[in-house]
């Protein structure tokens, strides 16, 4: 697998200069199979981008399939999905996973998305390509099946007063982990979701805020950097990716975050735990 | 007055190197009058850098007051509210102007943009006192010393243009609109547009005549016309159902209005920093008459007394 970061910010789109390096763009990673399947971790403002470089293959003449995985409805997490240049082509195809009681509910919510009063697209029926959507249930027994080769779980991490899904992708093998908008009680991760975690070869974890900013606004249920550490050496991971900065971070805040997040990782018994921050442009061969 | 641009951006936010000169966030211009009246016409991304601003005065203390004039509630131009720190400080007074819905209350509009399950925040934990107000095309108030007019324009569903006027000055805010020629966007989704230069029907004919003489009303000796710039004519030509206009388009009323100052806004999100600055020159040229500039994030311009 092959993993490409196209947005790694959080809540909001985020440009400026000083936004240069990591990028401003909201969540949005490209996930490549061992064939060249296209999977797409949440559709941020991110999407916008990798949309536009799709369309000069078969996205650009009706022949492309993909699959996409939301964590949670957040604006900053589908945001990004009006203005992704494939949808727009008939013959295209994708289907979105994410969280929701039923399929129908989640399509409703992708709906309102383009409801008149917030855009002129109206209803997703006038997109073009055809869209599926089909419901996860991330409190399953047994929450895995089977997508184009790549096995695939969920699990609902808390997030605030929400929950958001945490995936994690396997083949040959090899394990990545998306785990973005988590909000840990006290005691961590539930055991489902160390089980997610467990081995992975990449955690991409939420890193939306320092510690002390994290105890300022704990309601808003996002992890810190010391959160997504401590995750990552329970979880015996090999990488860990840093992920989701808040809004107003800048390049430089986000280098000393990640300097902190090594000096965390160390004193945590992590040392060999590879870290990585992730930028726009990144790609990562699981 | 003085009129600051915090987002100049169409369609949607942009982040990048490409963009960091004009700015990547979606739309917001802040209006202060020299006795201090505050005024924000739509609320895109900028709205949260400008929110900042204010929580440096009065504001932080919950002692601002604000109007904010809303063109219309597609997302590039109301994005920006839930992240506006002002309206989580009780004691502030904001006033929200837009189009009234025939079918609903702007309140419940703009509230639902933060329902769950799309963002955390309800629109019940905002602190501030957020009054709404509802406009139709045509209406004329006042917000203090500030002469107040609106009039529709041709864009999906309903924008307002909006003209102030205070200070011995006036500046106008024509976003989002197609220009008055080759189609009529009301409320239906046009999967088809037609050919520019196709025939139109003479009912449609007759409106688009009526929208573009209030607009032109609308500019009529104005010092300032921020305008609708995000196509080219080839991508108008490619998507006239977009709603929105050219440069030309903006050089043509402001002529017609006898307006004296033009300001390129609402860059299309694909547009480069040295694309701006290649259209902004080759206008210049074209349109000698006109004052003309590009609107950029942190752009500033005086308008009416002081003024240059």
């Amino acid at each position: 697998m092959q993993a490409t970061f196209w947005g790694v910010r959080g809540s909001v789109p985020a440009p400026g200069p000083e936004m240069n390096r990591y990028g401003g763009n909201t969540s949005c990673v490209e996930l490549r199979t061992r064939t060249g399947t296209l999977l797409m971790i949440d559709v941020g403002t991110g999407a916008i981008p990798l949309g536009r470089k799709l369309m000069a293959d078969s996205f650009g003449k009706g022949g492309g399939e993909a699959l996409i995985f939301l964590s949670h409805a957040h604006w900053d997490h589908i945001q990004g999905f009006p203005f992704f240049a494939p949808v727009f082509v008939p013959g295209n195809k994708f289907i979105v996973h994410g969280p929701g009681r039923s399929s129908s509910m989640l399509e409703g919510i992708l709906e309102g998305q383009m409801n008149p009063h917030f855009s002129p697209l109206y209803t997703m029926r006038n997109l073009g390509a055809s869209i599926e959507v089909v419901a996860v249930d991330g409190m399953a027994k047994d929450p895995s099946f089977e997508c184009a080769g790549v096995r695939i779980k969920a699990r609902l991490n808390p997030h605030g007063a929400t929950q958001a899904l945490a995936y994690r992708f396997e083949e040959e093998g090899r394990a990545l982990v998306y785990a973005s908008d988590a909000g840990y009680p006290a005691g961590g991760p539930s055991s489902d979701v160390r089980a997610l975690y467990h081995g992975a070869d990449v955690l991409i974890h939420d890193c939306t805020y320092s510690p002390e900013d994290r105890a300022q606004r704990m309601a808003r249920g996002f992890s810190s950097i010391a959160d997504a550490a401590q995750a990552a050496v329970e979880g015996e991971v090999k990488k860990l990716v840093m992920f989701h900065y808040d809004q107003d971070y800048s390049d430089d805040v986000v280098d000393a975050l990640g300097e902190r997040t090594r000096r965390l990782l160390d004193e945590l018994g992590g040392s060999k735990i590879e870290l990585v921050a992730a930028r726009e442009g990144l790609t990562l061969t699981v | 007055m003085k009129v600051r641009f915090w987002g100049v951006r169409g369609s949607y936010p942009v982040p990048g190197p490409d963009t960091n000169r004009y700015g990547g966030n979606t739309s917001c211009v802040e209006v202060r009058t020299d006795s201090g009246t505050h005024i924000i016409i739509d609320a895109g991304t900028g709205l949260r850098k400008l929110g900042k601003d204010m929580m440096q005065g009065s504001f932080g203390e919950g002692a601002g007051t604000s109007h904010l004039l809303v063109s219309h509630t597609h997302w590039d131009h109301i994005q920006g509210l839930p992240f506006f720190a002002p309206i989580y400080t009780r004691g502030n007074k904001f006033f929200v102007y837009a189009r009234q819905r025939d079918d609903t209350h702007l309140r419940a509009v703009f509230a639902s943009q933060t329902d769950s399950p799309y963002f955390p925040v309800p629109f019940d934990n905002v602190q501030a006192d957020v009054a709404f107000r509802e406009l139709v095309e045509g209406a004329r108030f006042e917000i203090g010393p500030v002469k107040v007019s609106c009039t529709r324009l041709n864009h999906p569903w309903i924008a307002m243009a909006y003209r102030l006027d205070c200070d011995g000055g006036s500046v106008c805010y024509v976003t989002d609109t197609a220009p008055f020629k080759d189609i009529l966007i009301e409320q239906e989704y046009i999967r088809q547009p037609p050919k520019p230069g196709d025939p139109l029907k003479p009912e449609d004919a007759a409106k688009l005549r009526a929208m573009r003489d209030g607009v032109v009303r609308l500019c009529e000796g104005a010092d300032l016309v921020i305008y609708d710039t995000q196509f080219t004519p080839e991508e108008y030509a490619a998507k006239p159902h977009w709603g929105h206009s050219c440069p030309e388009d903006a050089i043509e009323i402001s002529r017609a209005a006898g307006a004296k100052g033009v300001v390129l806004f609402h860059h299309a999100p694909e547009r480069t920093d040295d694309q701006i600055d290649e259209l902004l020159a080759y206008h210049r040229k074209q349109a000698p008459d006109l004052d003309l500039v590009a609107a950029a994030e942190g752009m500033e311009l005086a308008v009416g007394n002081g003024a240059k």
